[in-house]
């Protein structure tokens, strides 16, 4: 039965949970190692982004969105979304890479192999999260800090299982295939515009909307700006589309790891 | 074995293997290998490493894995350390397993040995409270000094080494499993790193030892595994299995298809020669009159080797030094280490053809005598040579007082001629009598 393995698979991460830990922290730090800014190194990139996103759409040009966005500001606008973005590929990118990096580890570890892109997921949202709640510091004074604004932390859990399963879907395929690789990278560029991460959703033609739902990201995208932007809860298509791709995901990587559980280490 | 296991034995036996096989499925393409996790298809056609296995270690005993390149025997270990999965049958293991595989390979550059130190014991189980407890014993064992809070990209490959064997020997396993060759730092740490396995052994610990060395199997293992294209080819008292298992070496030798390879074999250990001994070894000449110089003078070597009465070829000729008396005698001086008394192994083969005889002074109880000079000294005799005649080659070891390290060793550094007084054919002269 395919969910049988995947279940296995999630109870010994459950088990090891203390390893994972372990693990997520020293995969942090060895992103910044012999740096010396240190661990700073993780935010600094993201938030100089976003910073720049802010200063030159609202400071410098002062550019506004027509009158069905969900604020007038662009940068304001665009920094939700492309934070949001940023965690979700990085996260995806890292837990596809996960398995092949660790081909030599899991030689010689008897480790189970939804540890590792269990700790890239979980590593990125060490570093997103925090940038998440200084947004939400930043955005809740334009709402009278709603309660609704809590919906961030609610579509930040969501984003961070749908990029762990994403993640490890694809880091058995990228086992399988290497191109997988290359193919995910160049999604992950054109994804960007195929959301409303640099325009509302009502700015895109209607008859090329559905097409925004094929991004997994769009519905948490949609999420954020409505707790952030809005100080509204996320609507419930939101939730309803967020659990479909949550199915989809659970039952196709169930599959994958039933069919590959056998080989998996061999592919490395 | 397991044919004589109680049932409570049985029961906590640290190792046993059911059935076990193991099939890589083989894909023409990755392509065909995505494909088929995609659709579910069976594109893939399988190739079975190891079939069949059944066996059970009992407590403190100690099973060497002996087997030609190909033979599963890598397979085998990885099934029960548990990084491969088993296509078939079951692998059931009791209590910790610790694997001397390759040493250090999961250290990160960057971060210090401590740090290392830290997250390695948390791969293999060893949690960080448990660590700070070990830790003292651990960096003594290593003999890493300060050096443990610097990056491990600033130490030696020996240095890593000593320190991953540290750490993974830290607890006392209930099964350890030994891959090949453990080429562990220097000598002295060699041998410490032999010590620390012996008294595992002692102790009770299961041992699994996986290697090419005929020699080093008899010496360490009480059973043995013959594996031979992925299926158990004979399994029991070591002796037995080896017989066997160099047999069958030989038999394959001869047949000419299999000689590089048996040649190789039988040289093989256990502790290989340190890096300074091996780049010594490459140059090692064949001629008596120039003998290898070992690069680092501080460690155990082996200093000379005479033979008496060879003379020289005539010049221009191709063919080795004749023997010239009926006795071969060698006489062999080494540097030990310390006032340990090492012990000397000679080995005669046919130039061209299979081993004839192979003897250890430890195996004799011969100790070599100490030199004024601090070296020692053995004189080999083999009187009345009882070979036919032919053209042979000779290799010299120099192994430790326990005979299980190779510090050094001559490998078929010196052929000769011999010319015997008979014209019958033949290889040895056995003793015999008429009646």
């Amino acid at each position: 039965m395919p969910g049988a393995s995947l279940m296995e698979e999630l109870r010994q991460l459950w088990r090891m949970r203390a390893l994972l830990a372990v693990m997520t922290r020293r995969e942090l730090a060895a992103r910044t190692a012999g740096a010396a800014g240190g661990l700073l190194w993780l935010w600094a990139p993201p938030v100089l982004t976003v910073a720049a996103y802010f200063l030159i759409f609202d400071v410098v040009f002062g550019m506004r969105l027509g009158a069905h966005a969900p604020t007038d500001r662009v940068g304001t606008f665009l920094v939700v979304g492309v934070l949001a973005w940023s965690a979700f590929a990085d996260a995806t990118q890292r837990a596809m890479m996960s398995l092949v990096d660790a081909g030599g580890m899991l030689q010689k570890n008897p480790l189970p192999p939804v540890l590792f892109p269990a700790r890239a997921a979980l590593a990125s949202a060490a570093v997103f999260v925090p940038l998440l709640v200084l947004l939400v510091l930043l955005y809740a004074p334009m709402h009278h800090f709603r309660l609704a604004v809590l919906g961030v932390a609610a579509m930040a859990a969501a984003q961070l299982v749908l990029g762990f399963l994403l993640g490890y879907l694809l880091a058995i395929m990228a086992a399988a295939l290497r191109d997988v690789i290359q193919l995910v990278g160049v999604l992950l560029s054109l994804g960007v515009f195929l959301s409303p991460i640099l325009f509302p959703l009502t700015m895109f033609p209607e008859r090329w909307r559905p097409l925004l739902w094929l991004n997994p990201m769009t519905a948490p995208v949609l999420g954020y700006q409505s707790a952030l932007l809005r100080g509204e809860w996320p609507p419930l298509a939101v939730w309803a589309v967020i659990g479909v791709w949550m199915l989809l995901l659970t039952l196709a990587l169930g599959v994958a790891v039933q069919r590959s559980r056998d080989q998996l280490v061999d592919w490395l | 074995m397991s044919a004589t296991g109680s049932t409570t034995e049985a029961d906590n036996a640290p190792l046993r293997l059911e059935g076990v096989g193991k099939a890589y499925r083989l894909y023409d393409s990755p392509r065909a290998r995505l494909k088929s996790l995609l659709t579910g298809r069976d594109l893939h056609h399988s190739h079975w490493a190891l079939r069949d296995v059944s066996l059970e270690l009992r407590r403190g005993q100690c099973l060497g894995v002996v087997g030609h390149n190909g033979a599963g025997k890598s397979t085998l270990l990885k099934l029960i350390t548990g990084t491969l999965q088993p296509s078939t049958g079951k692998v059931l293991r009791r209590g910790r397993v610790t694997a001397i595989l390759e040493l250090g390979a999961g250290f990160h550059p960057d971060f210090t040995g401590r740090e290392n130190l830290y997250f390695g014991g948390n791969l293999i189980g060893i949690s960080r409270e448990e660590m700070a407890r070990l830790e003292p014993q651990v960096l003594a064992f290593a003999e890493i000094g300060e050096a443990i809070d610097r990056p491990v990209k600033t130490y030696s490959s020996g240095m890593v080494v000593r320190l991953a064997f540290a750490l993974v020997t830290a607890v006392e396993p209930d099964l350890l499993i030994i891959d090949e060759a453990l080429a562990v730092g220097d000598q002295r740490f060699q041998k410490k790193c032999i010590e620390r396995i012996e008294a595992f052994r002692r102790n009770g610990c299961t041992i699994l030892f996986c290697s090419h060395s005929p020699y080093h199997v008899r010496h360490l293992c009480d059973v043995a595994l013959w594996l031979d294209g992925g299926q158990v080819q004979r399994i029991g008292p070591t002796e037995a299995v080896l017989l066997a298992y160099e047999t069958h070496t030989r038999l394959s030798a001869a047949s000419g298809h299999q000689a590089a390879e048996a040649s190789a074999q039988a040289s093989e250990a256990l502790i290989v020669p340190t890096e300074d001994v091996a780049a010594t070894l490459d140059s090692v000449p064949r001629d008596v009159s120039h003998p290898p110089v070992l690069a680092d003078a501080g460690s155990a070597a082996i200093v000379s080797v005479q033979l008496e009465s060879l003379q020289d070829p005539e010049p221009g000729s191709h063919e080795p030094a004749l023997l010239a008396a009926p006795d071969l005698v060698a006489q062999i001086v080494v540097r030990g280490v310390g006032d340990e008394c090492p012990n000397i192994g000679f080995m005669i083969e046919q130039s061209k053809g299979v081993g004839i005889t192979s003897i250890a002074s430890h195996e004799e109880g011969a100790a070599p005598q100490r030199q004024p000079d601090g070296t020692w000294k053995s004189v080999l005799t083999f009187p009345d040579l009882p070979l036919h005649s032919g053209e042979y080659v000779v290799s010299v070891y120099l192994f430790d007082a326990s005979g299980l390290v190779v510090y050094d060793q001559w490998y078929q550094f010196l052929h000769f001629r011999f010319v015997a007084p008979t014209r019958m054919p033949g290889l040895v002269r056995l003793p015999h009598q008429w009646s």
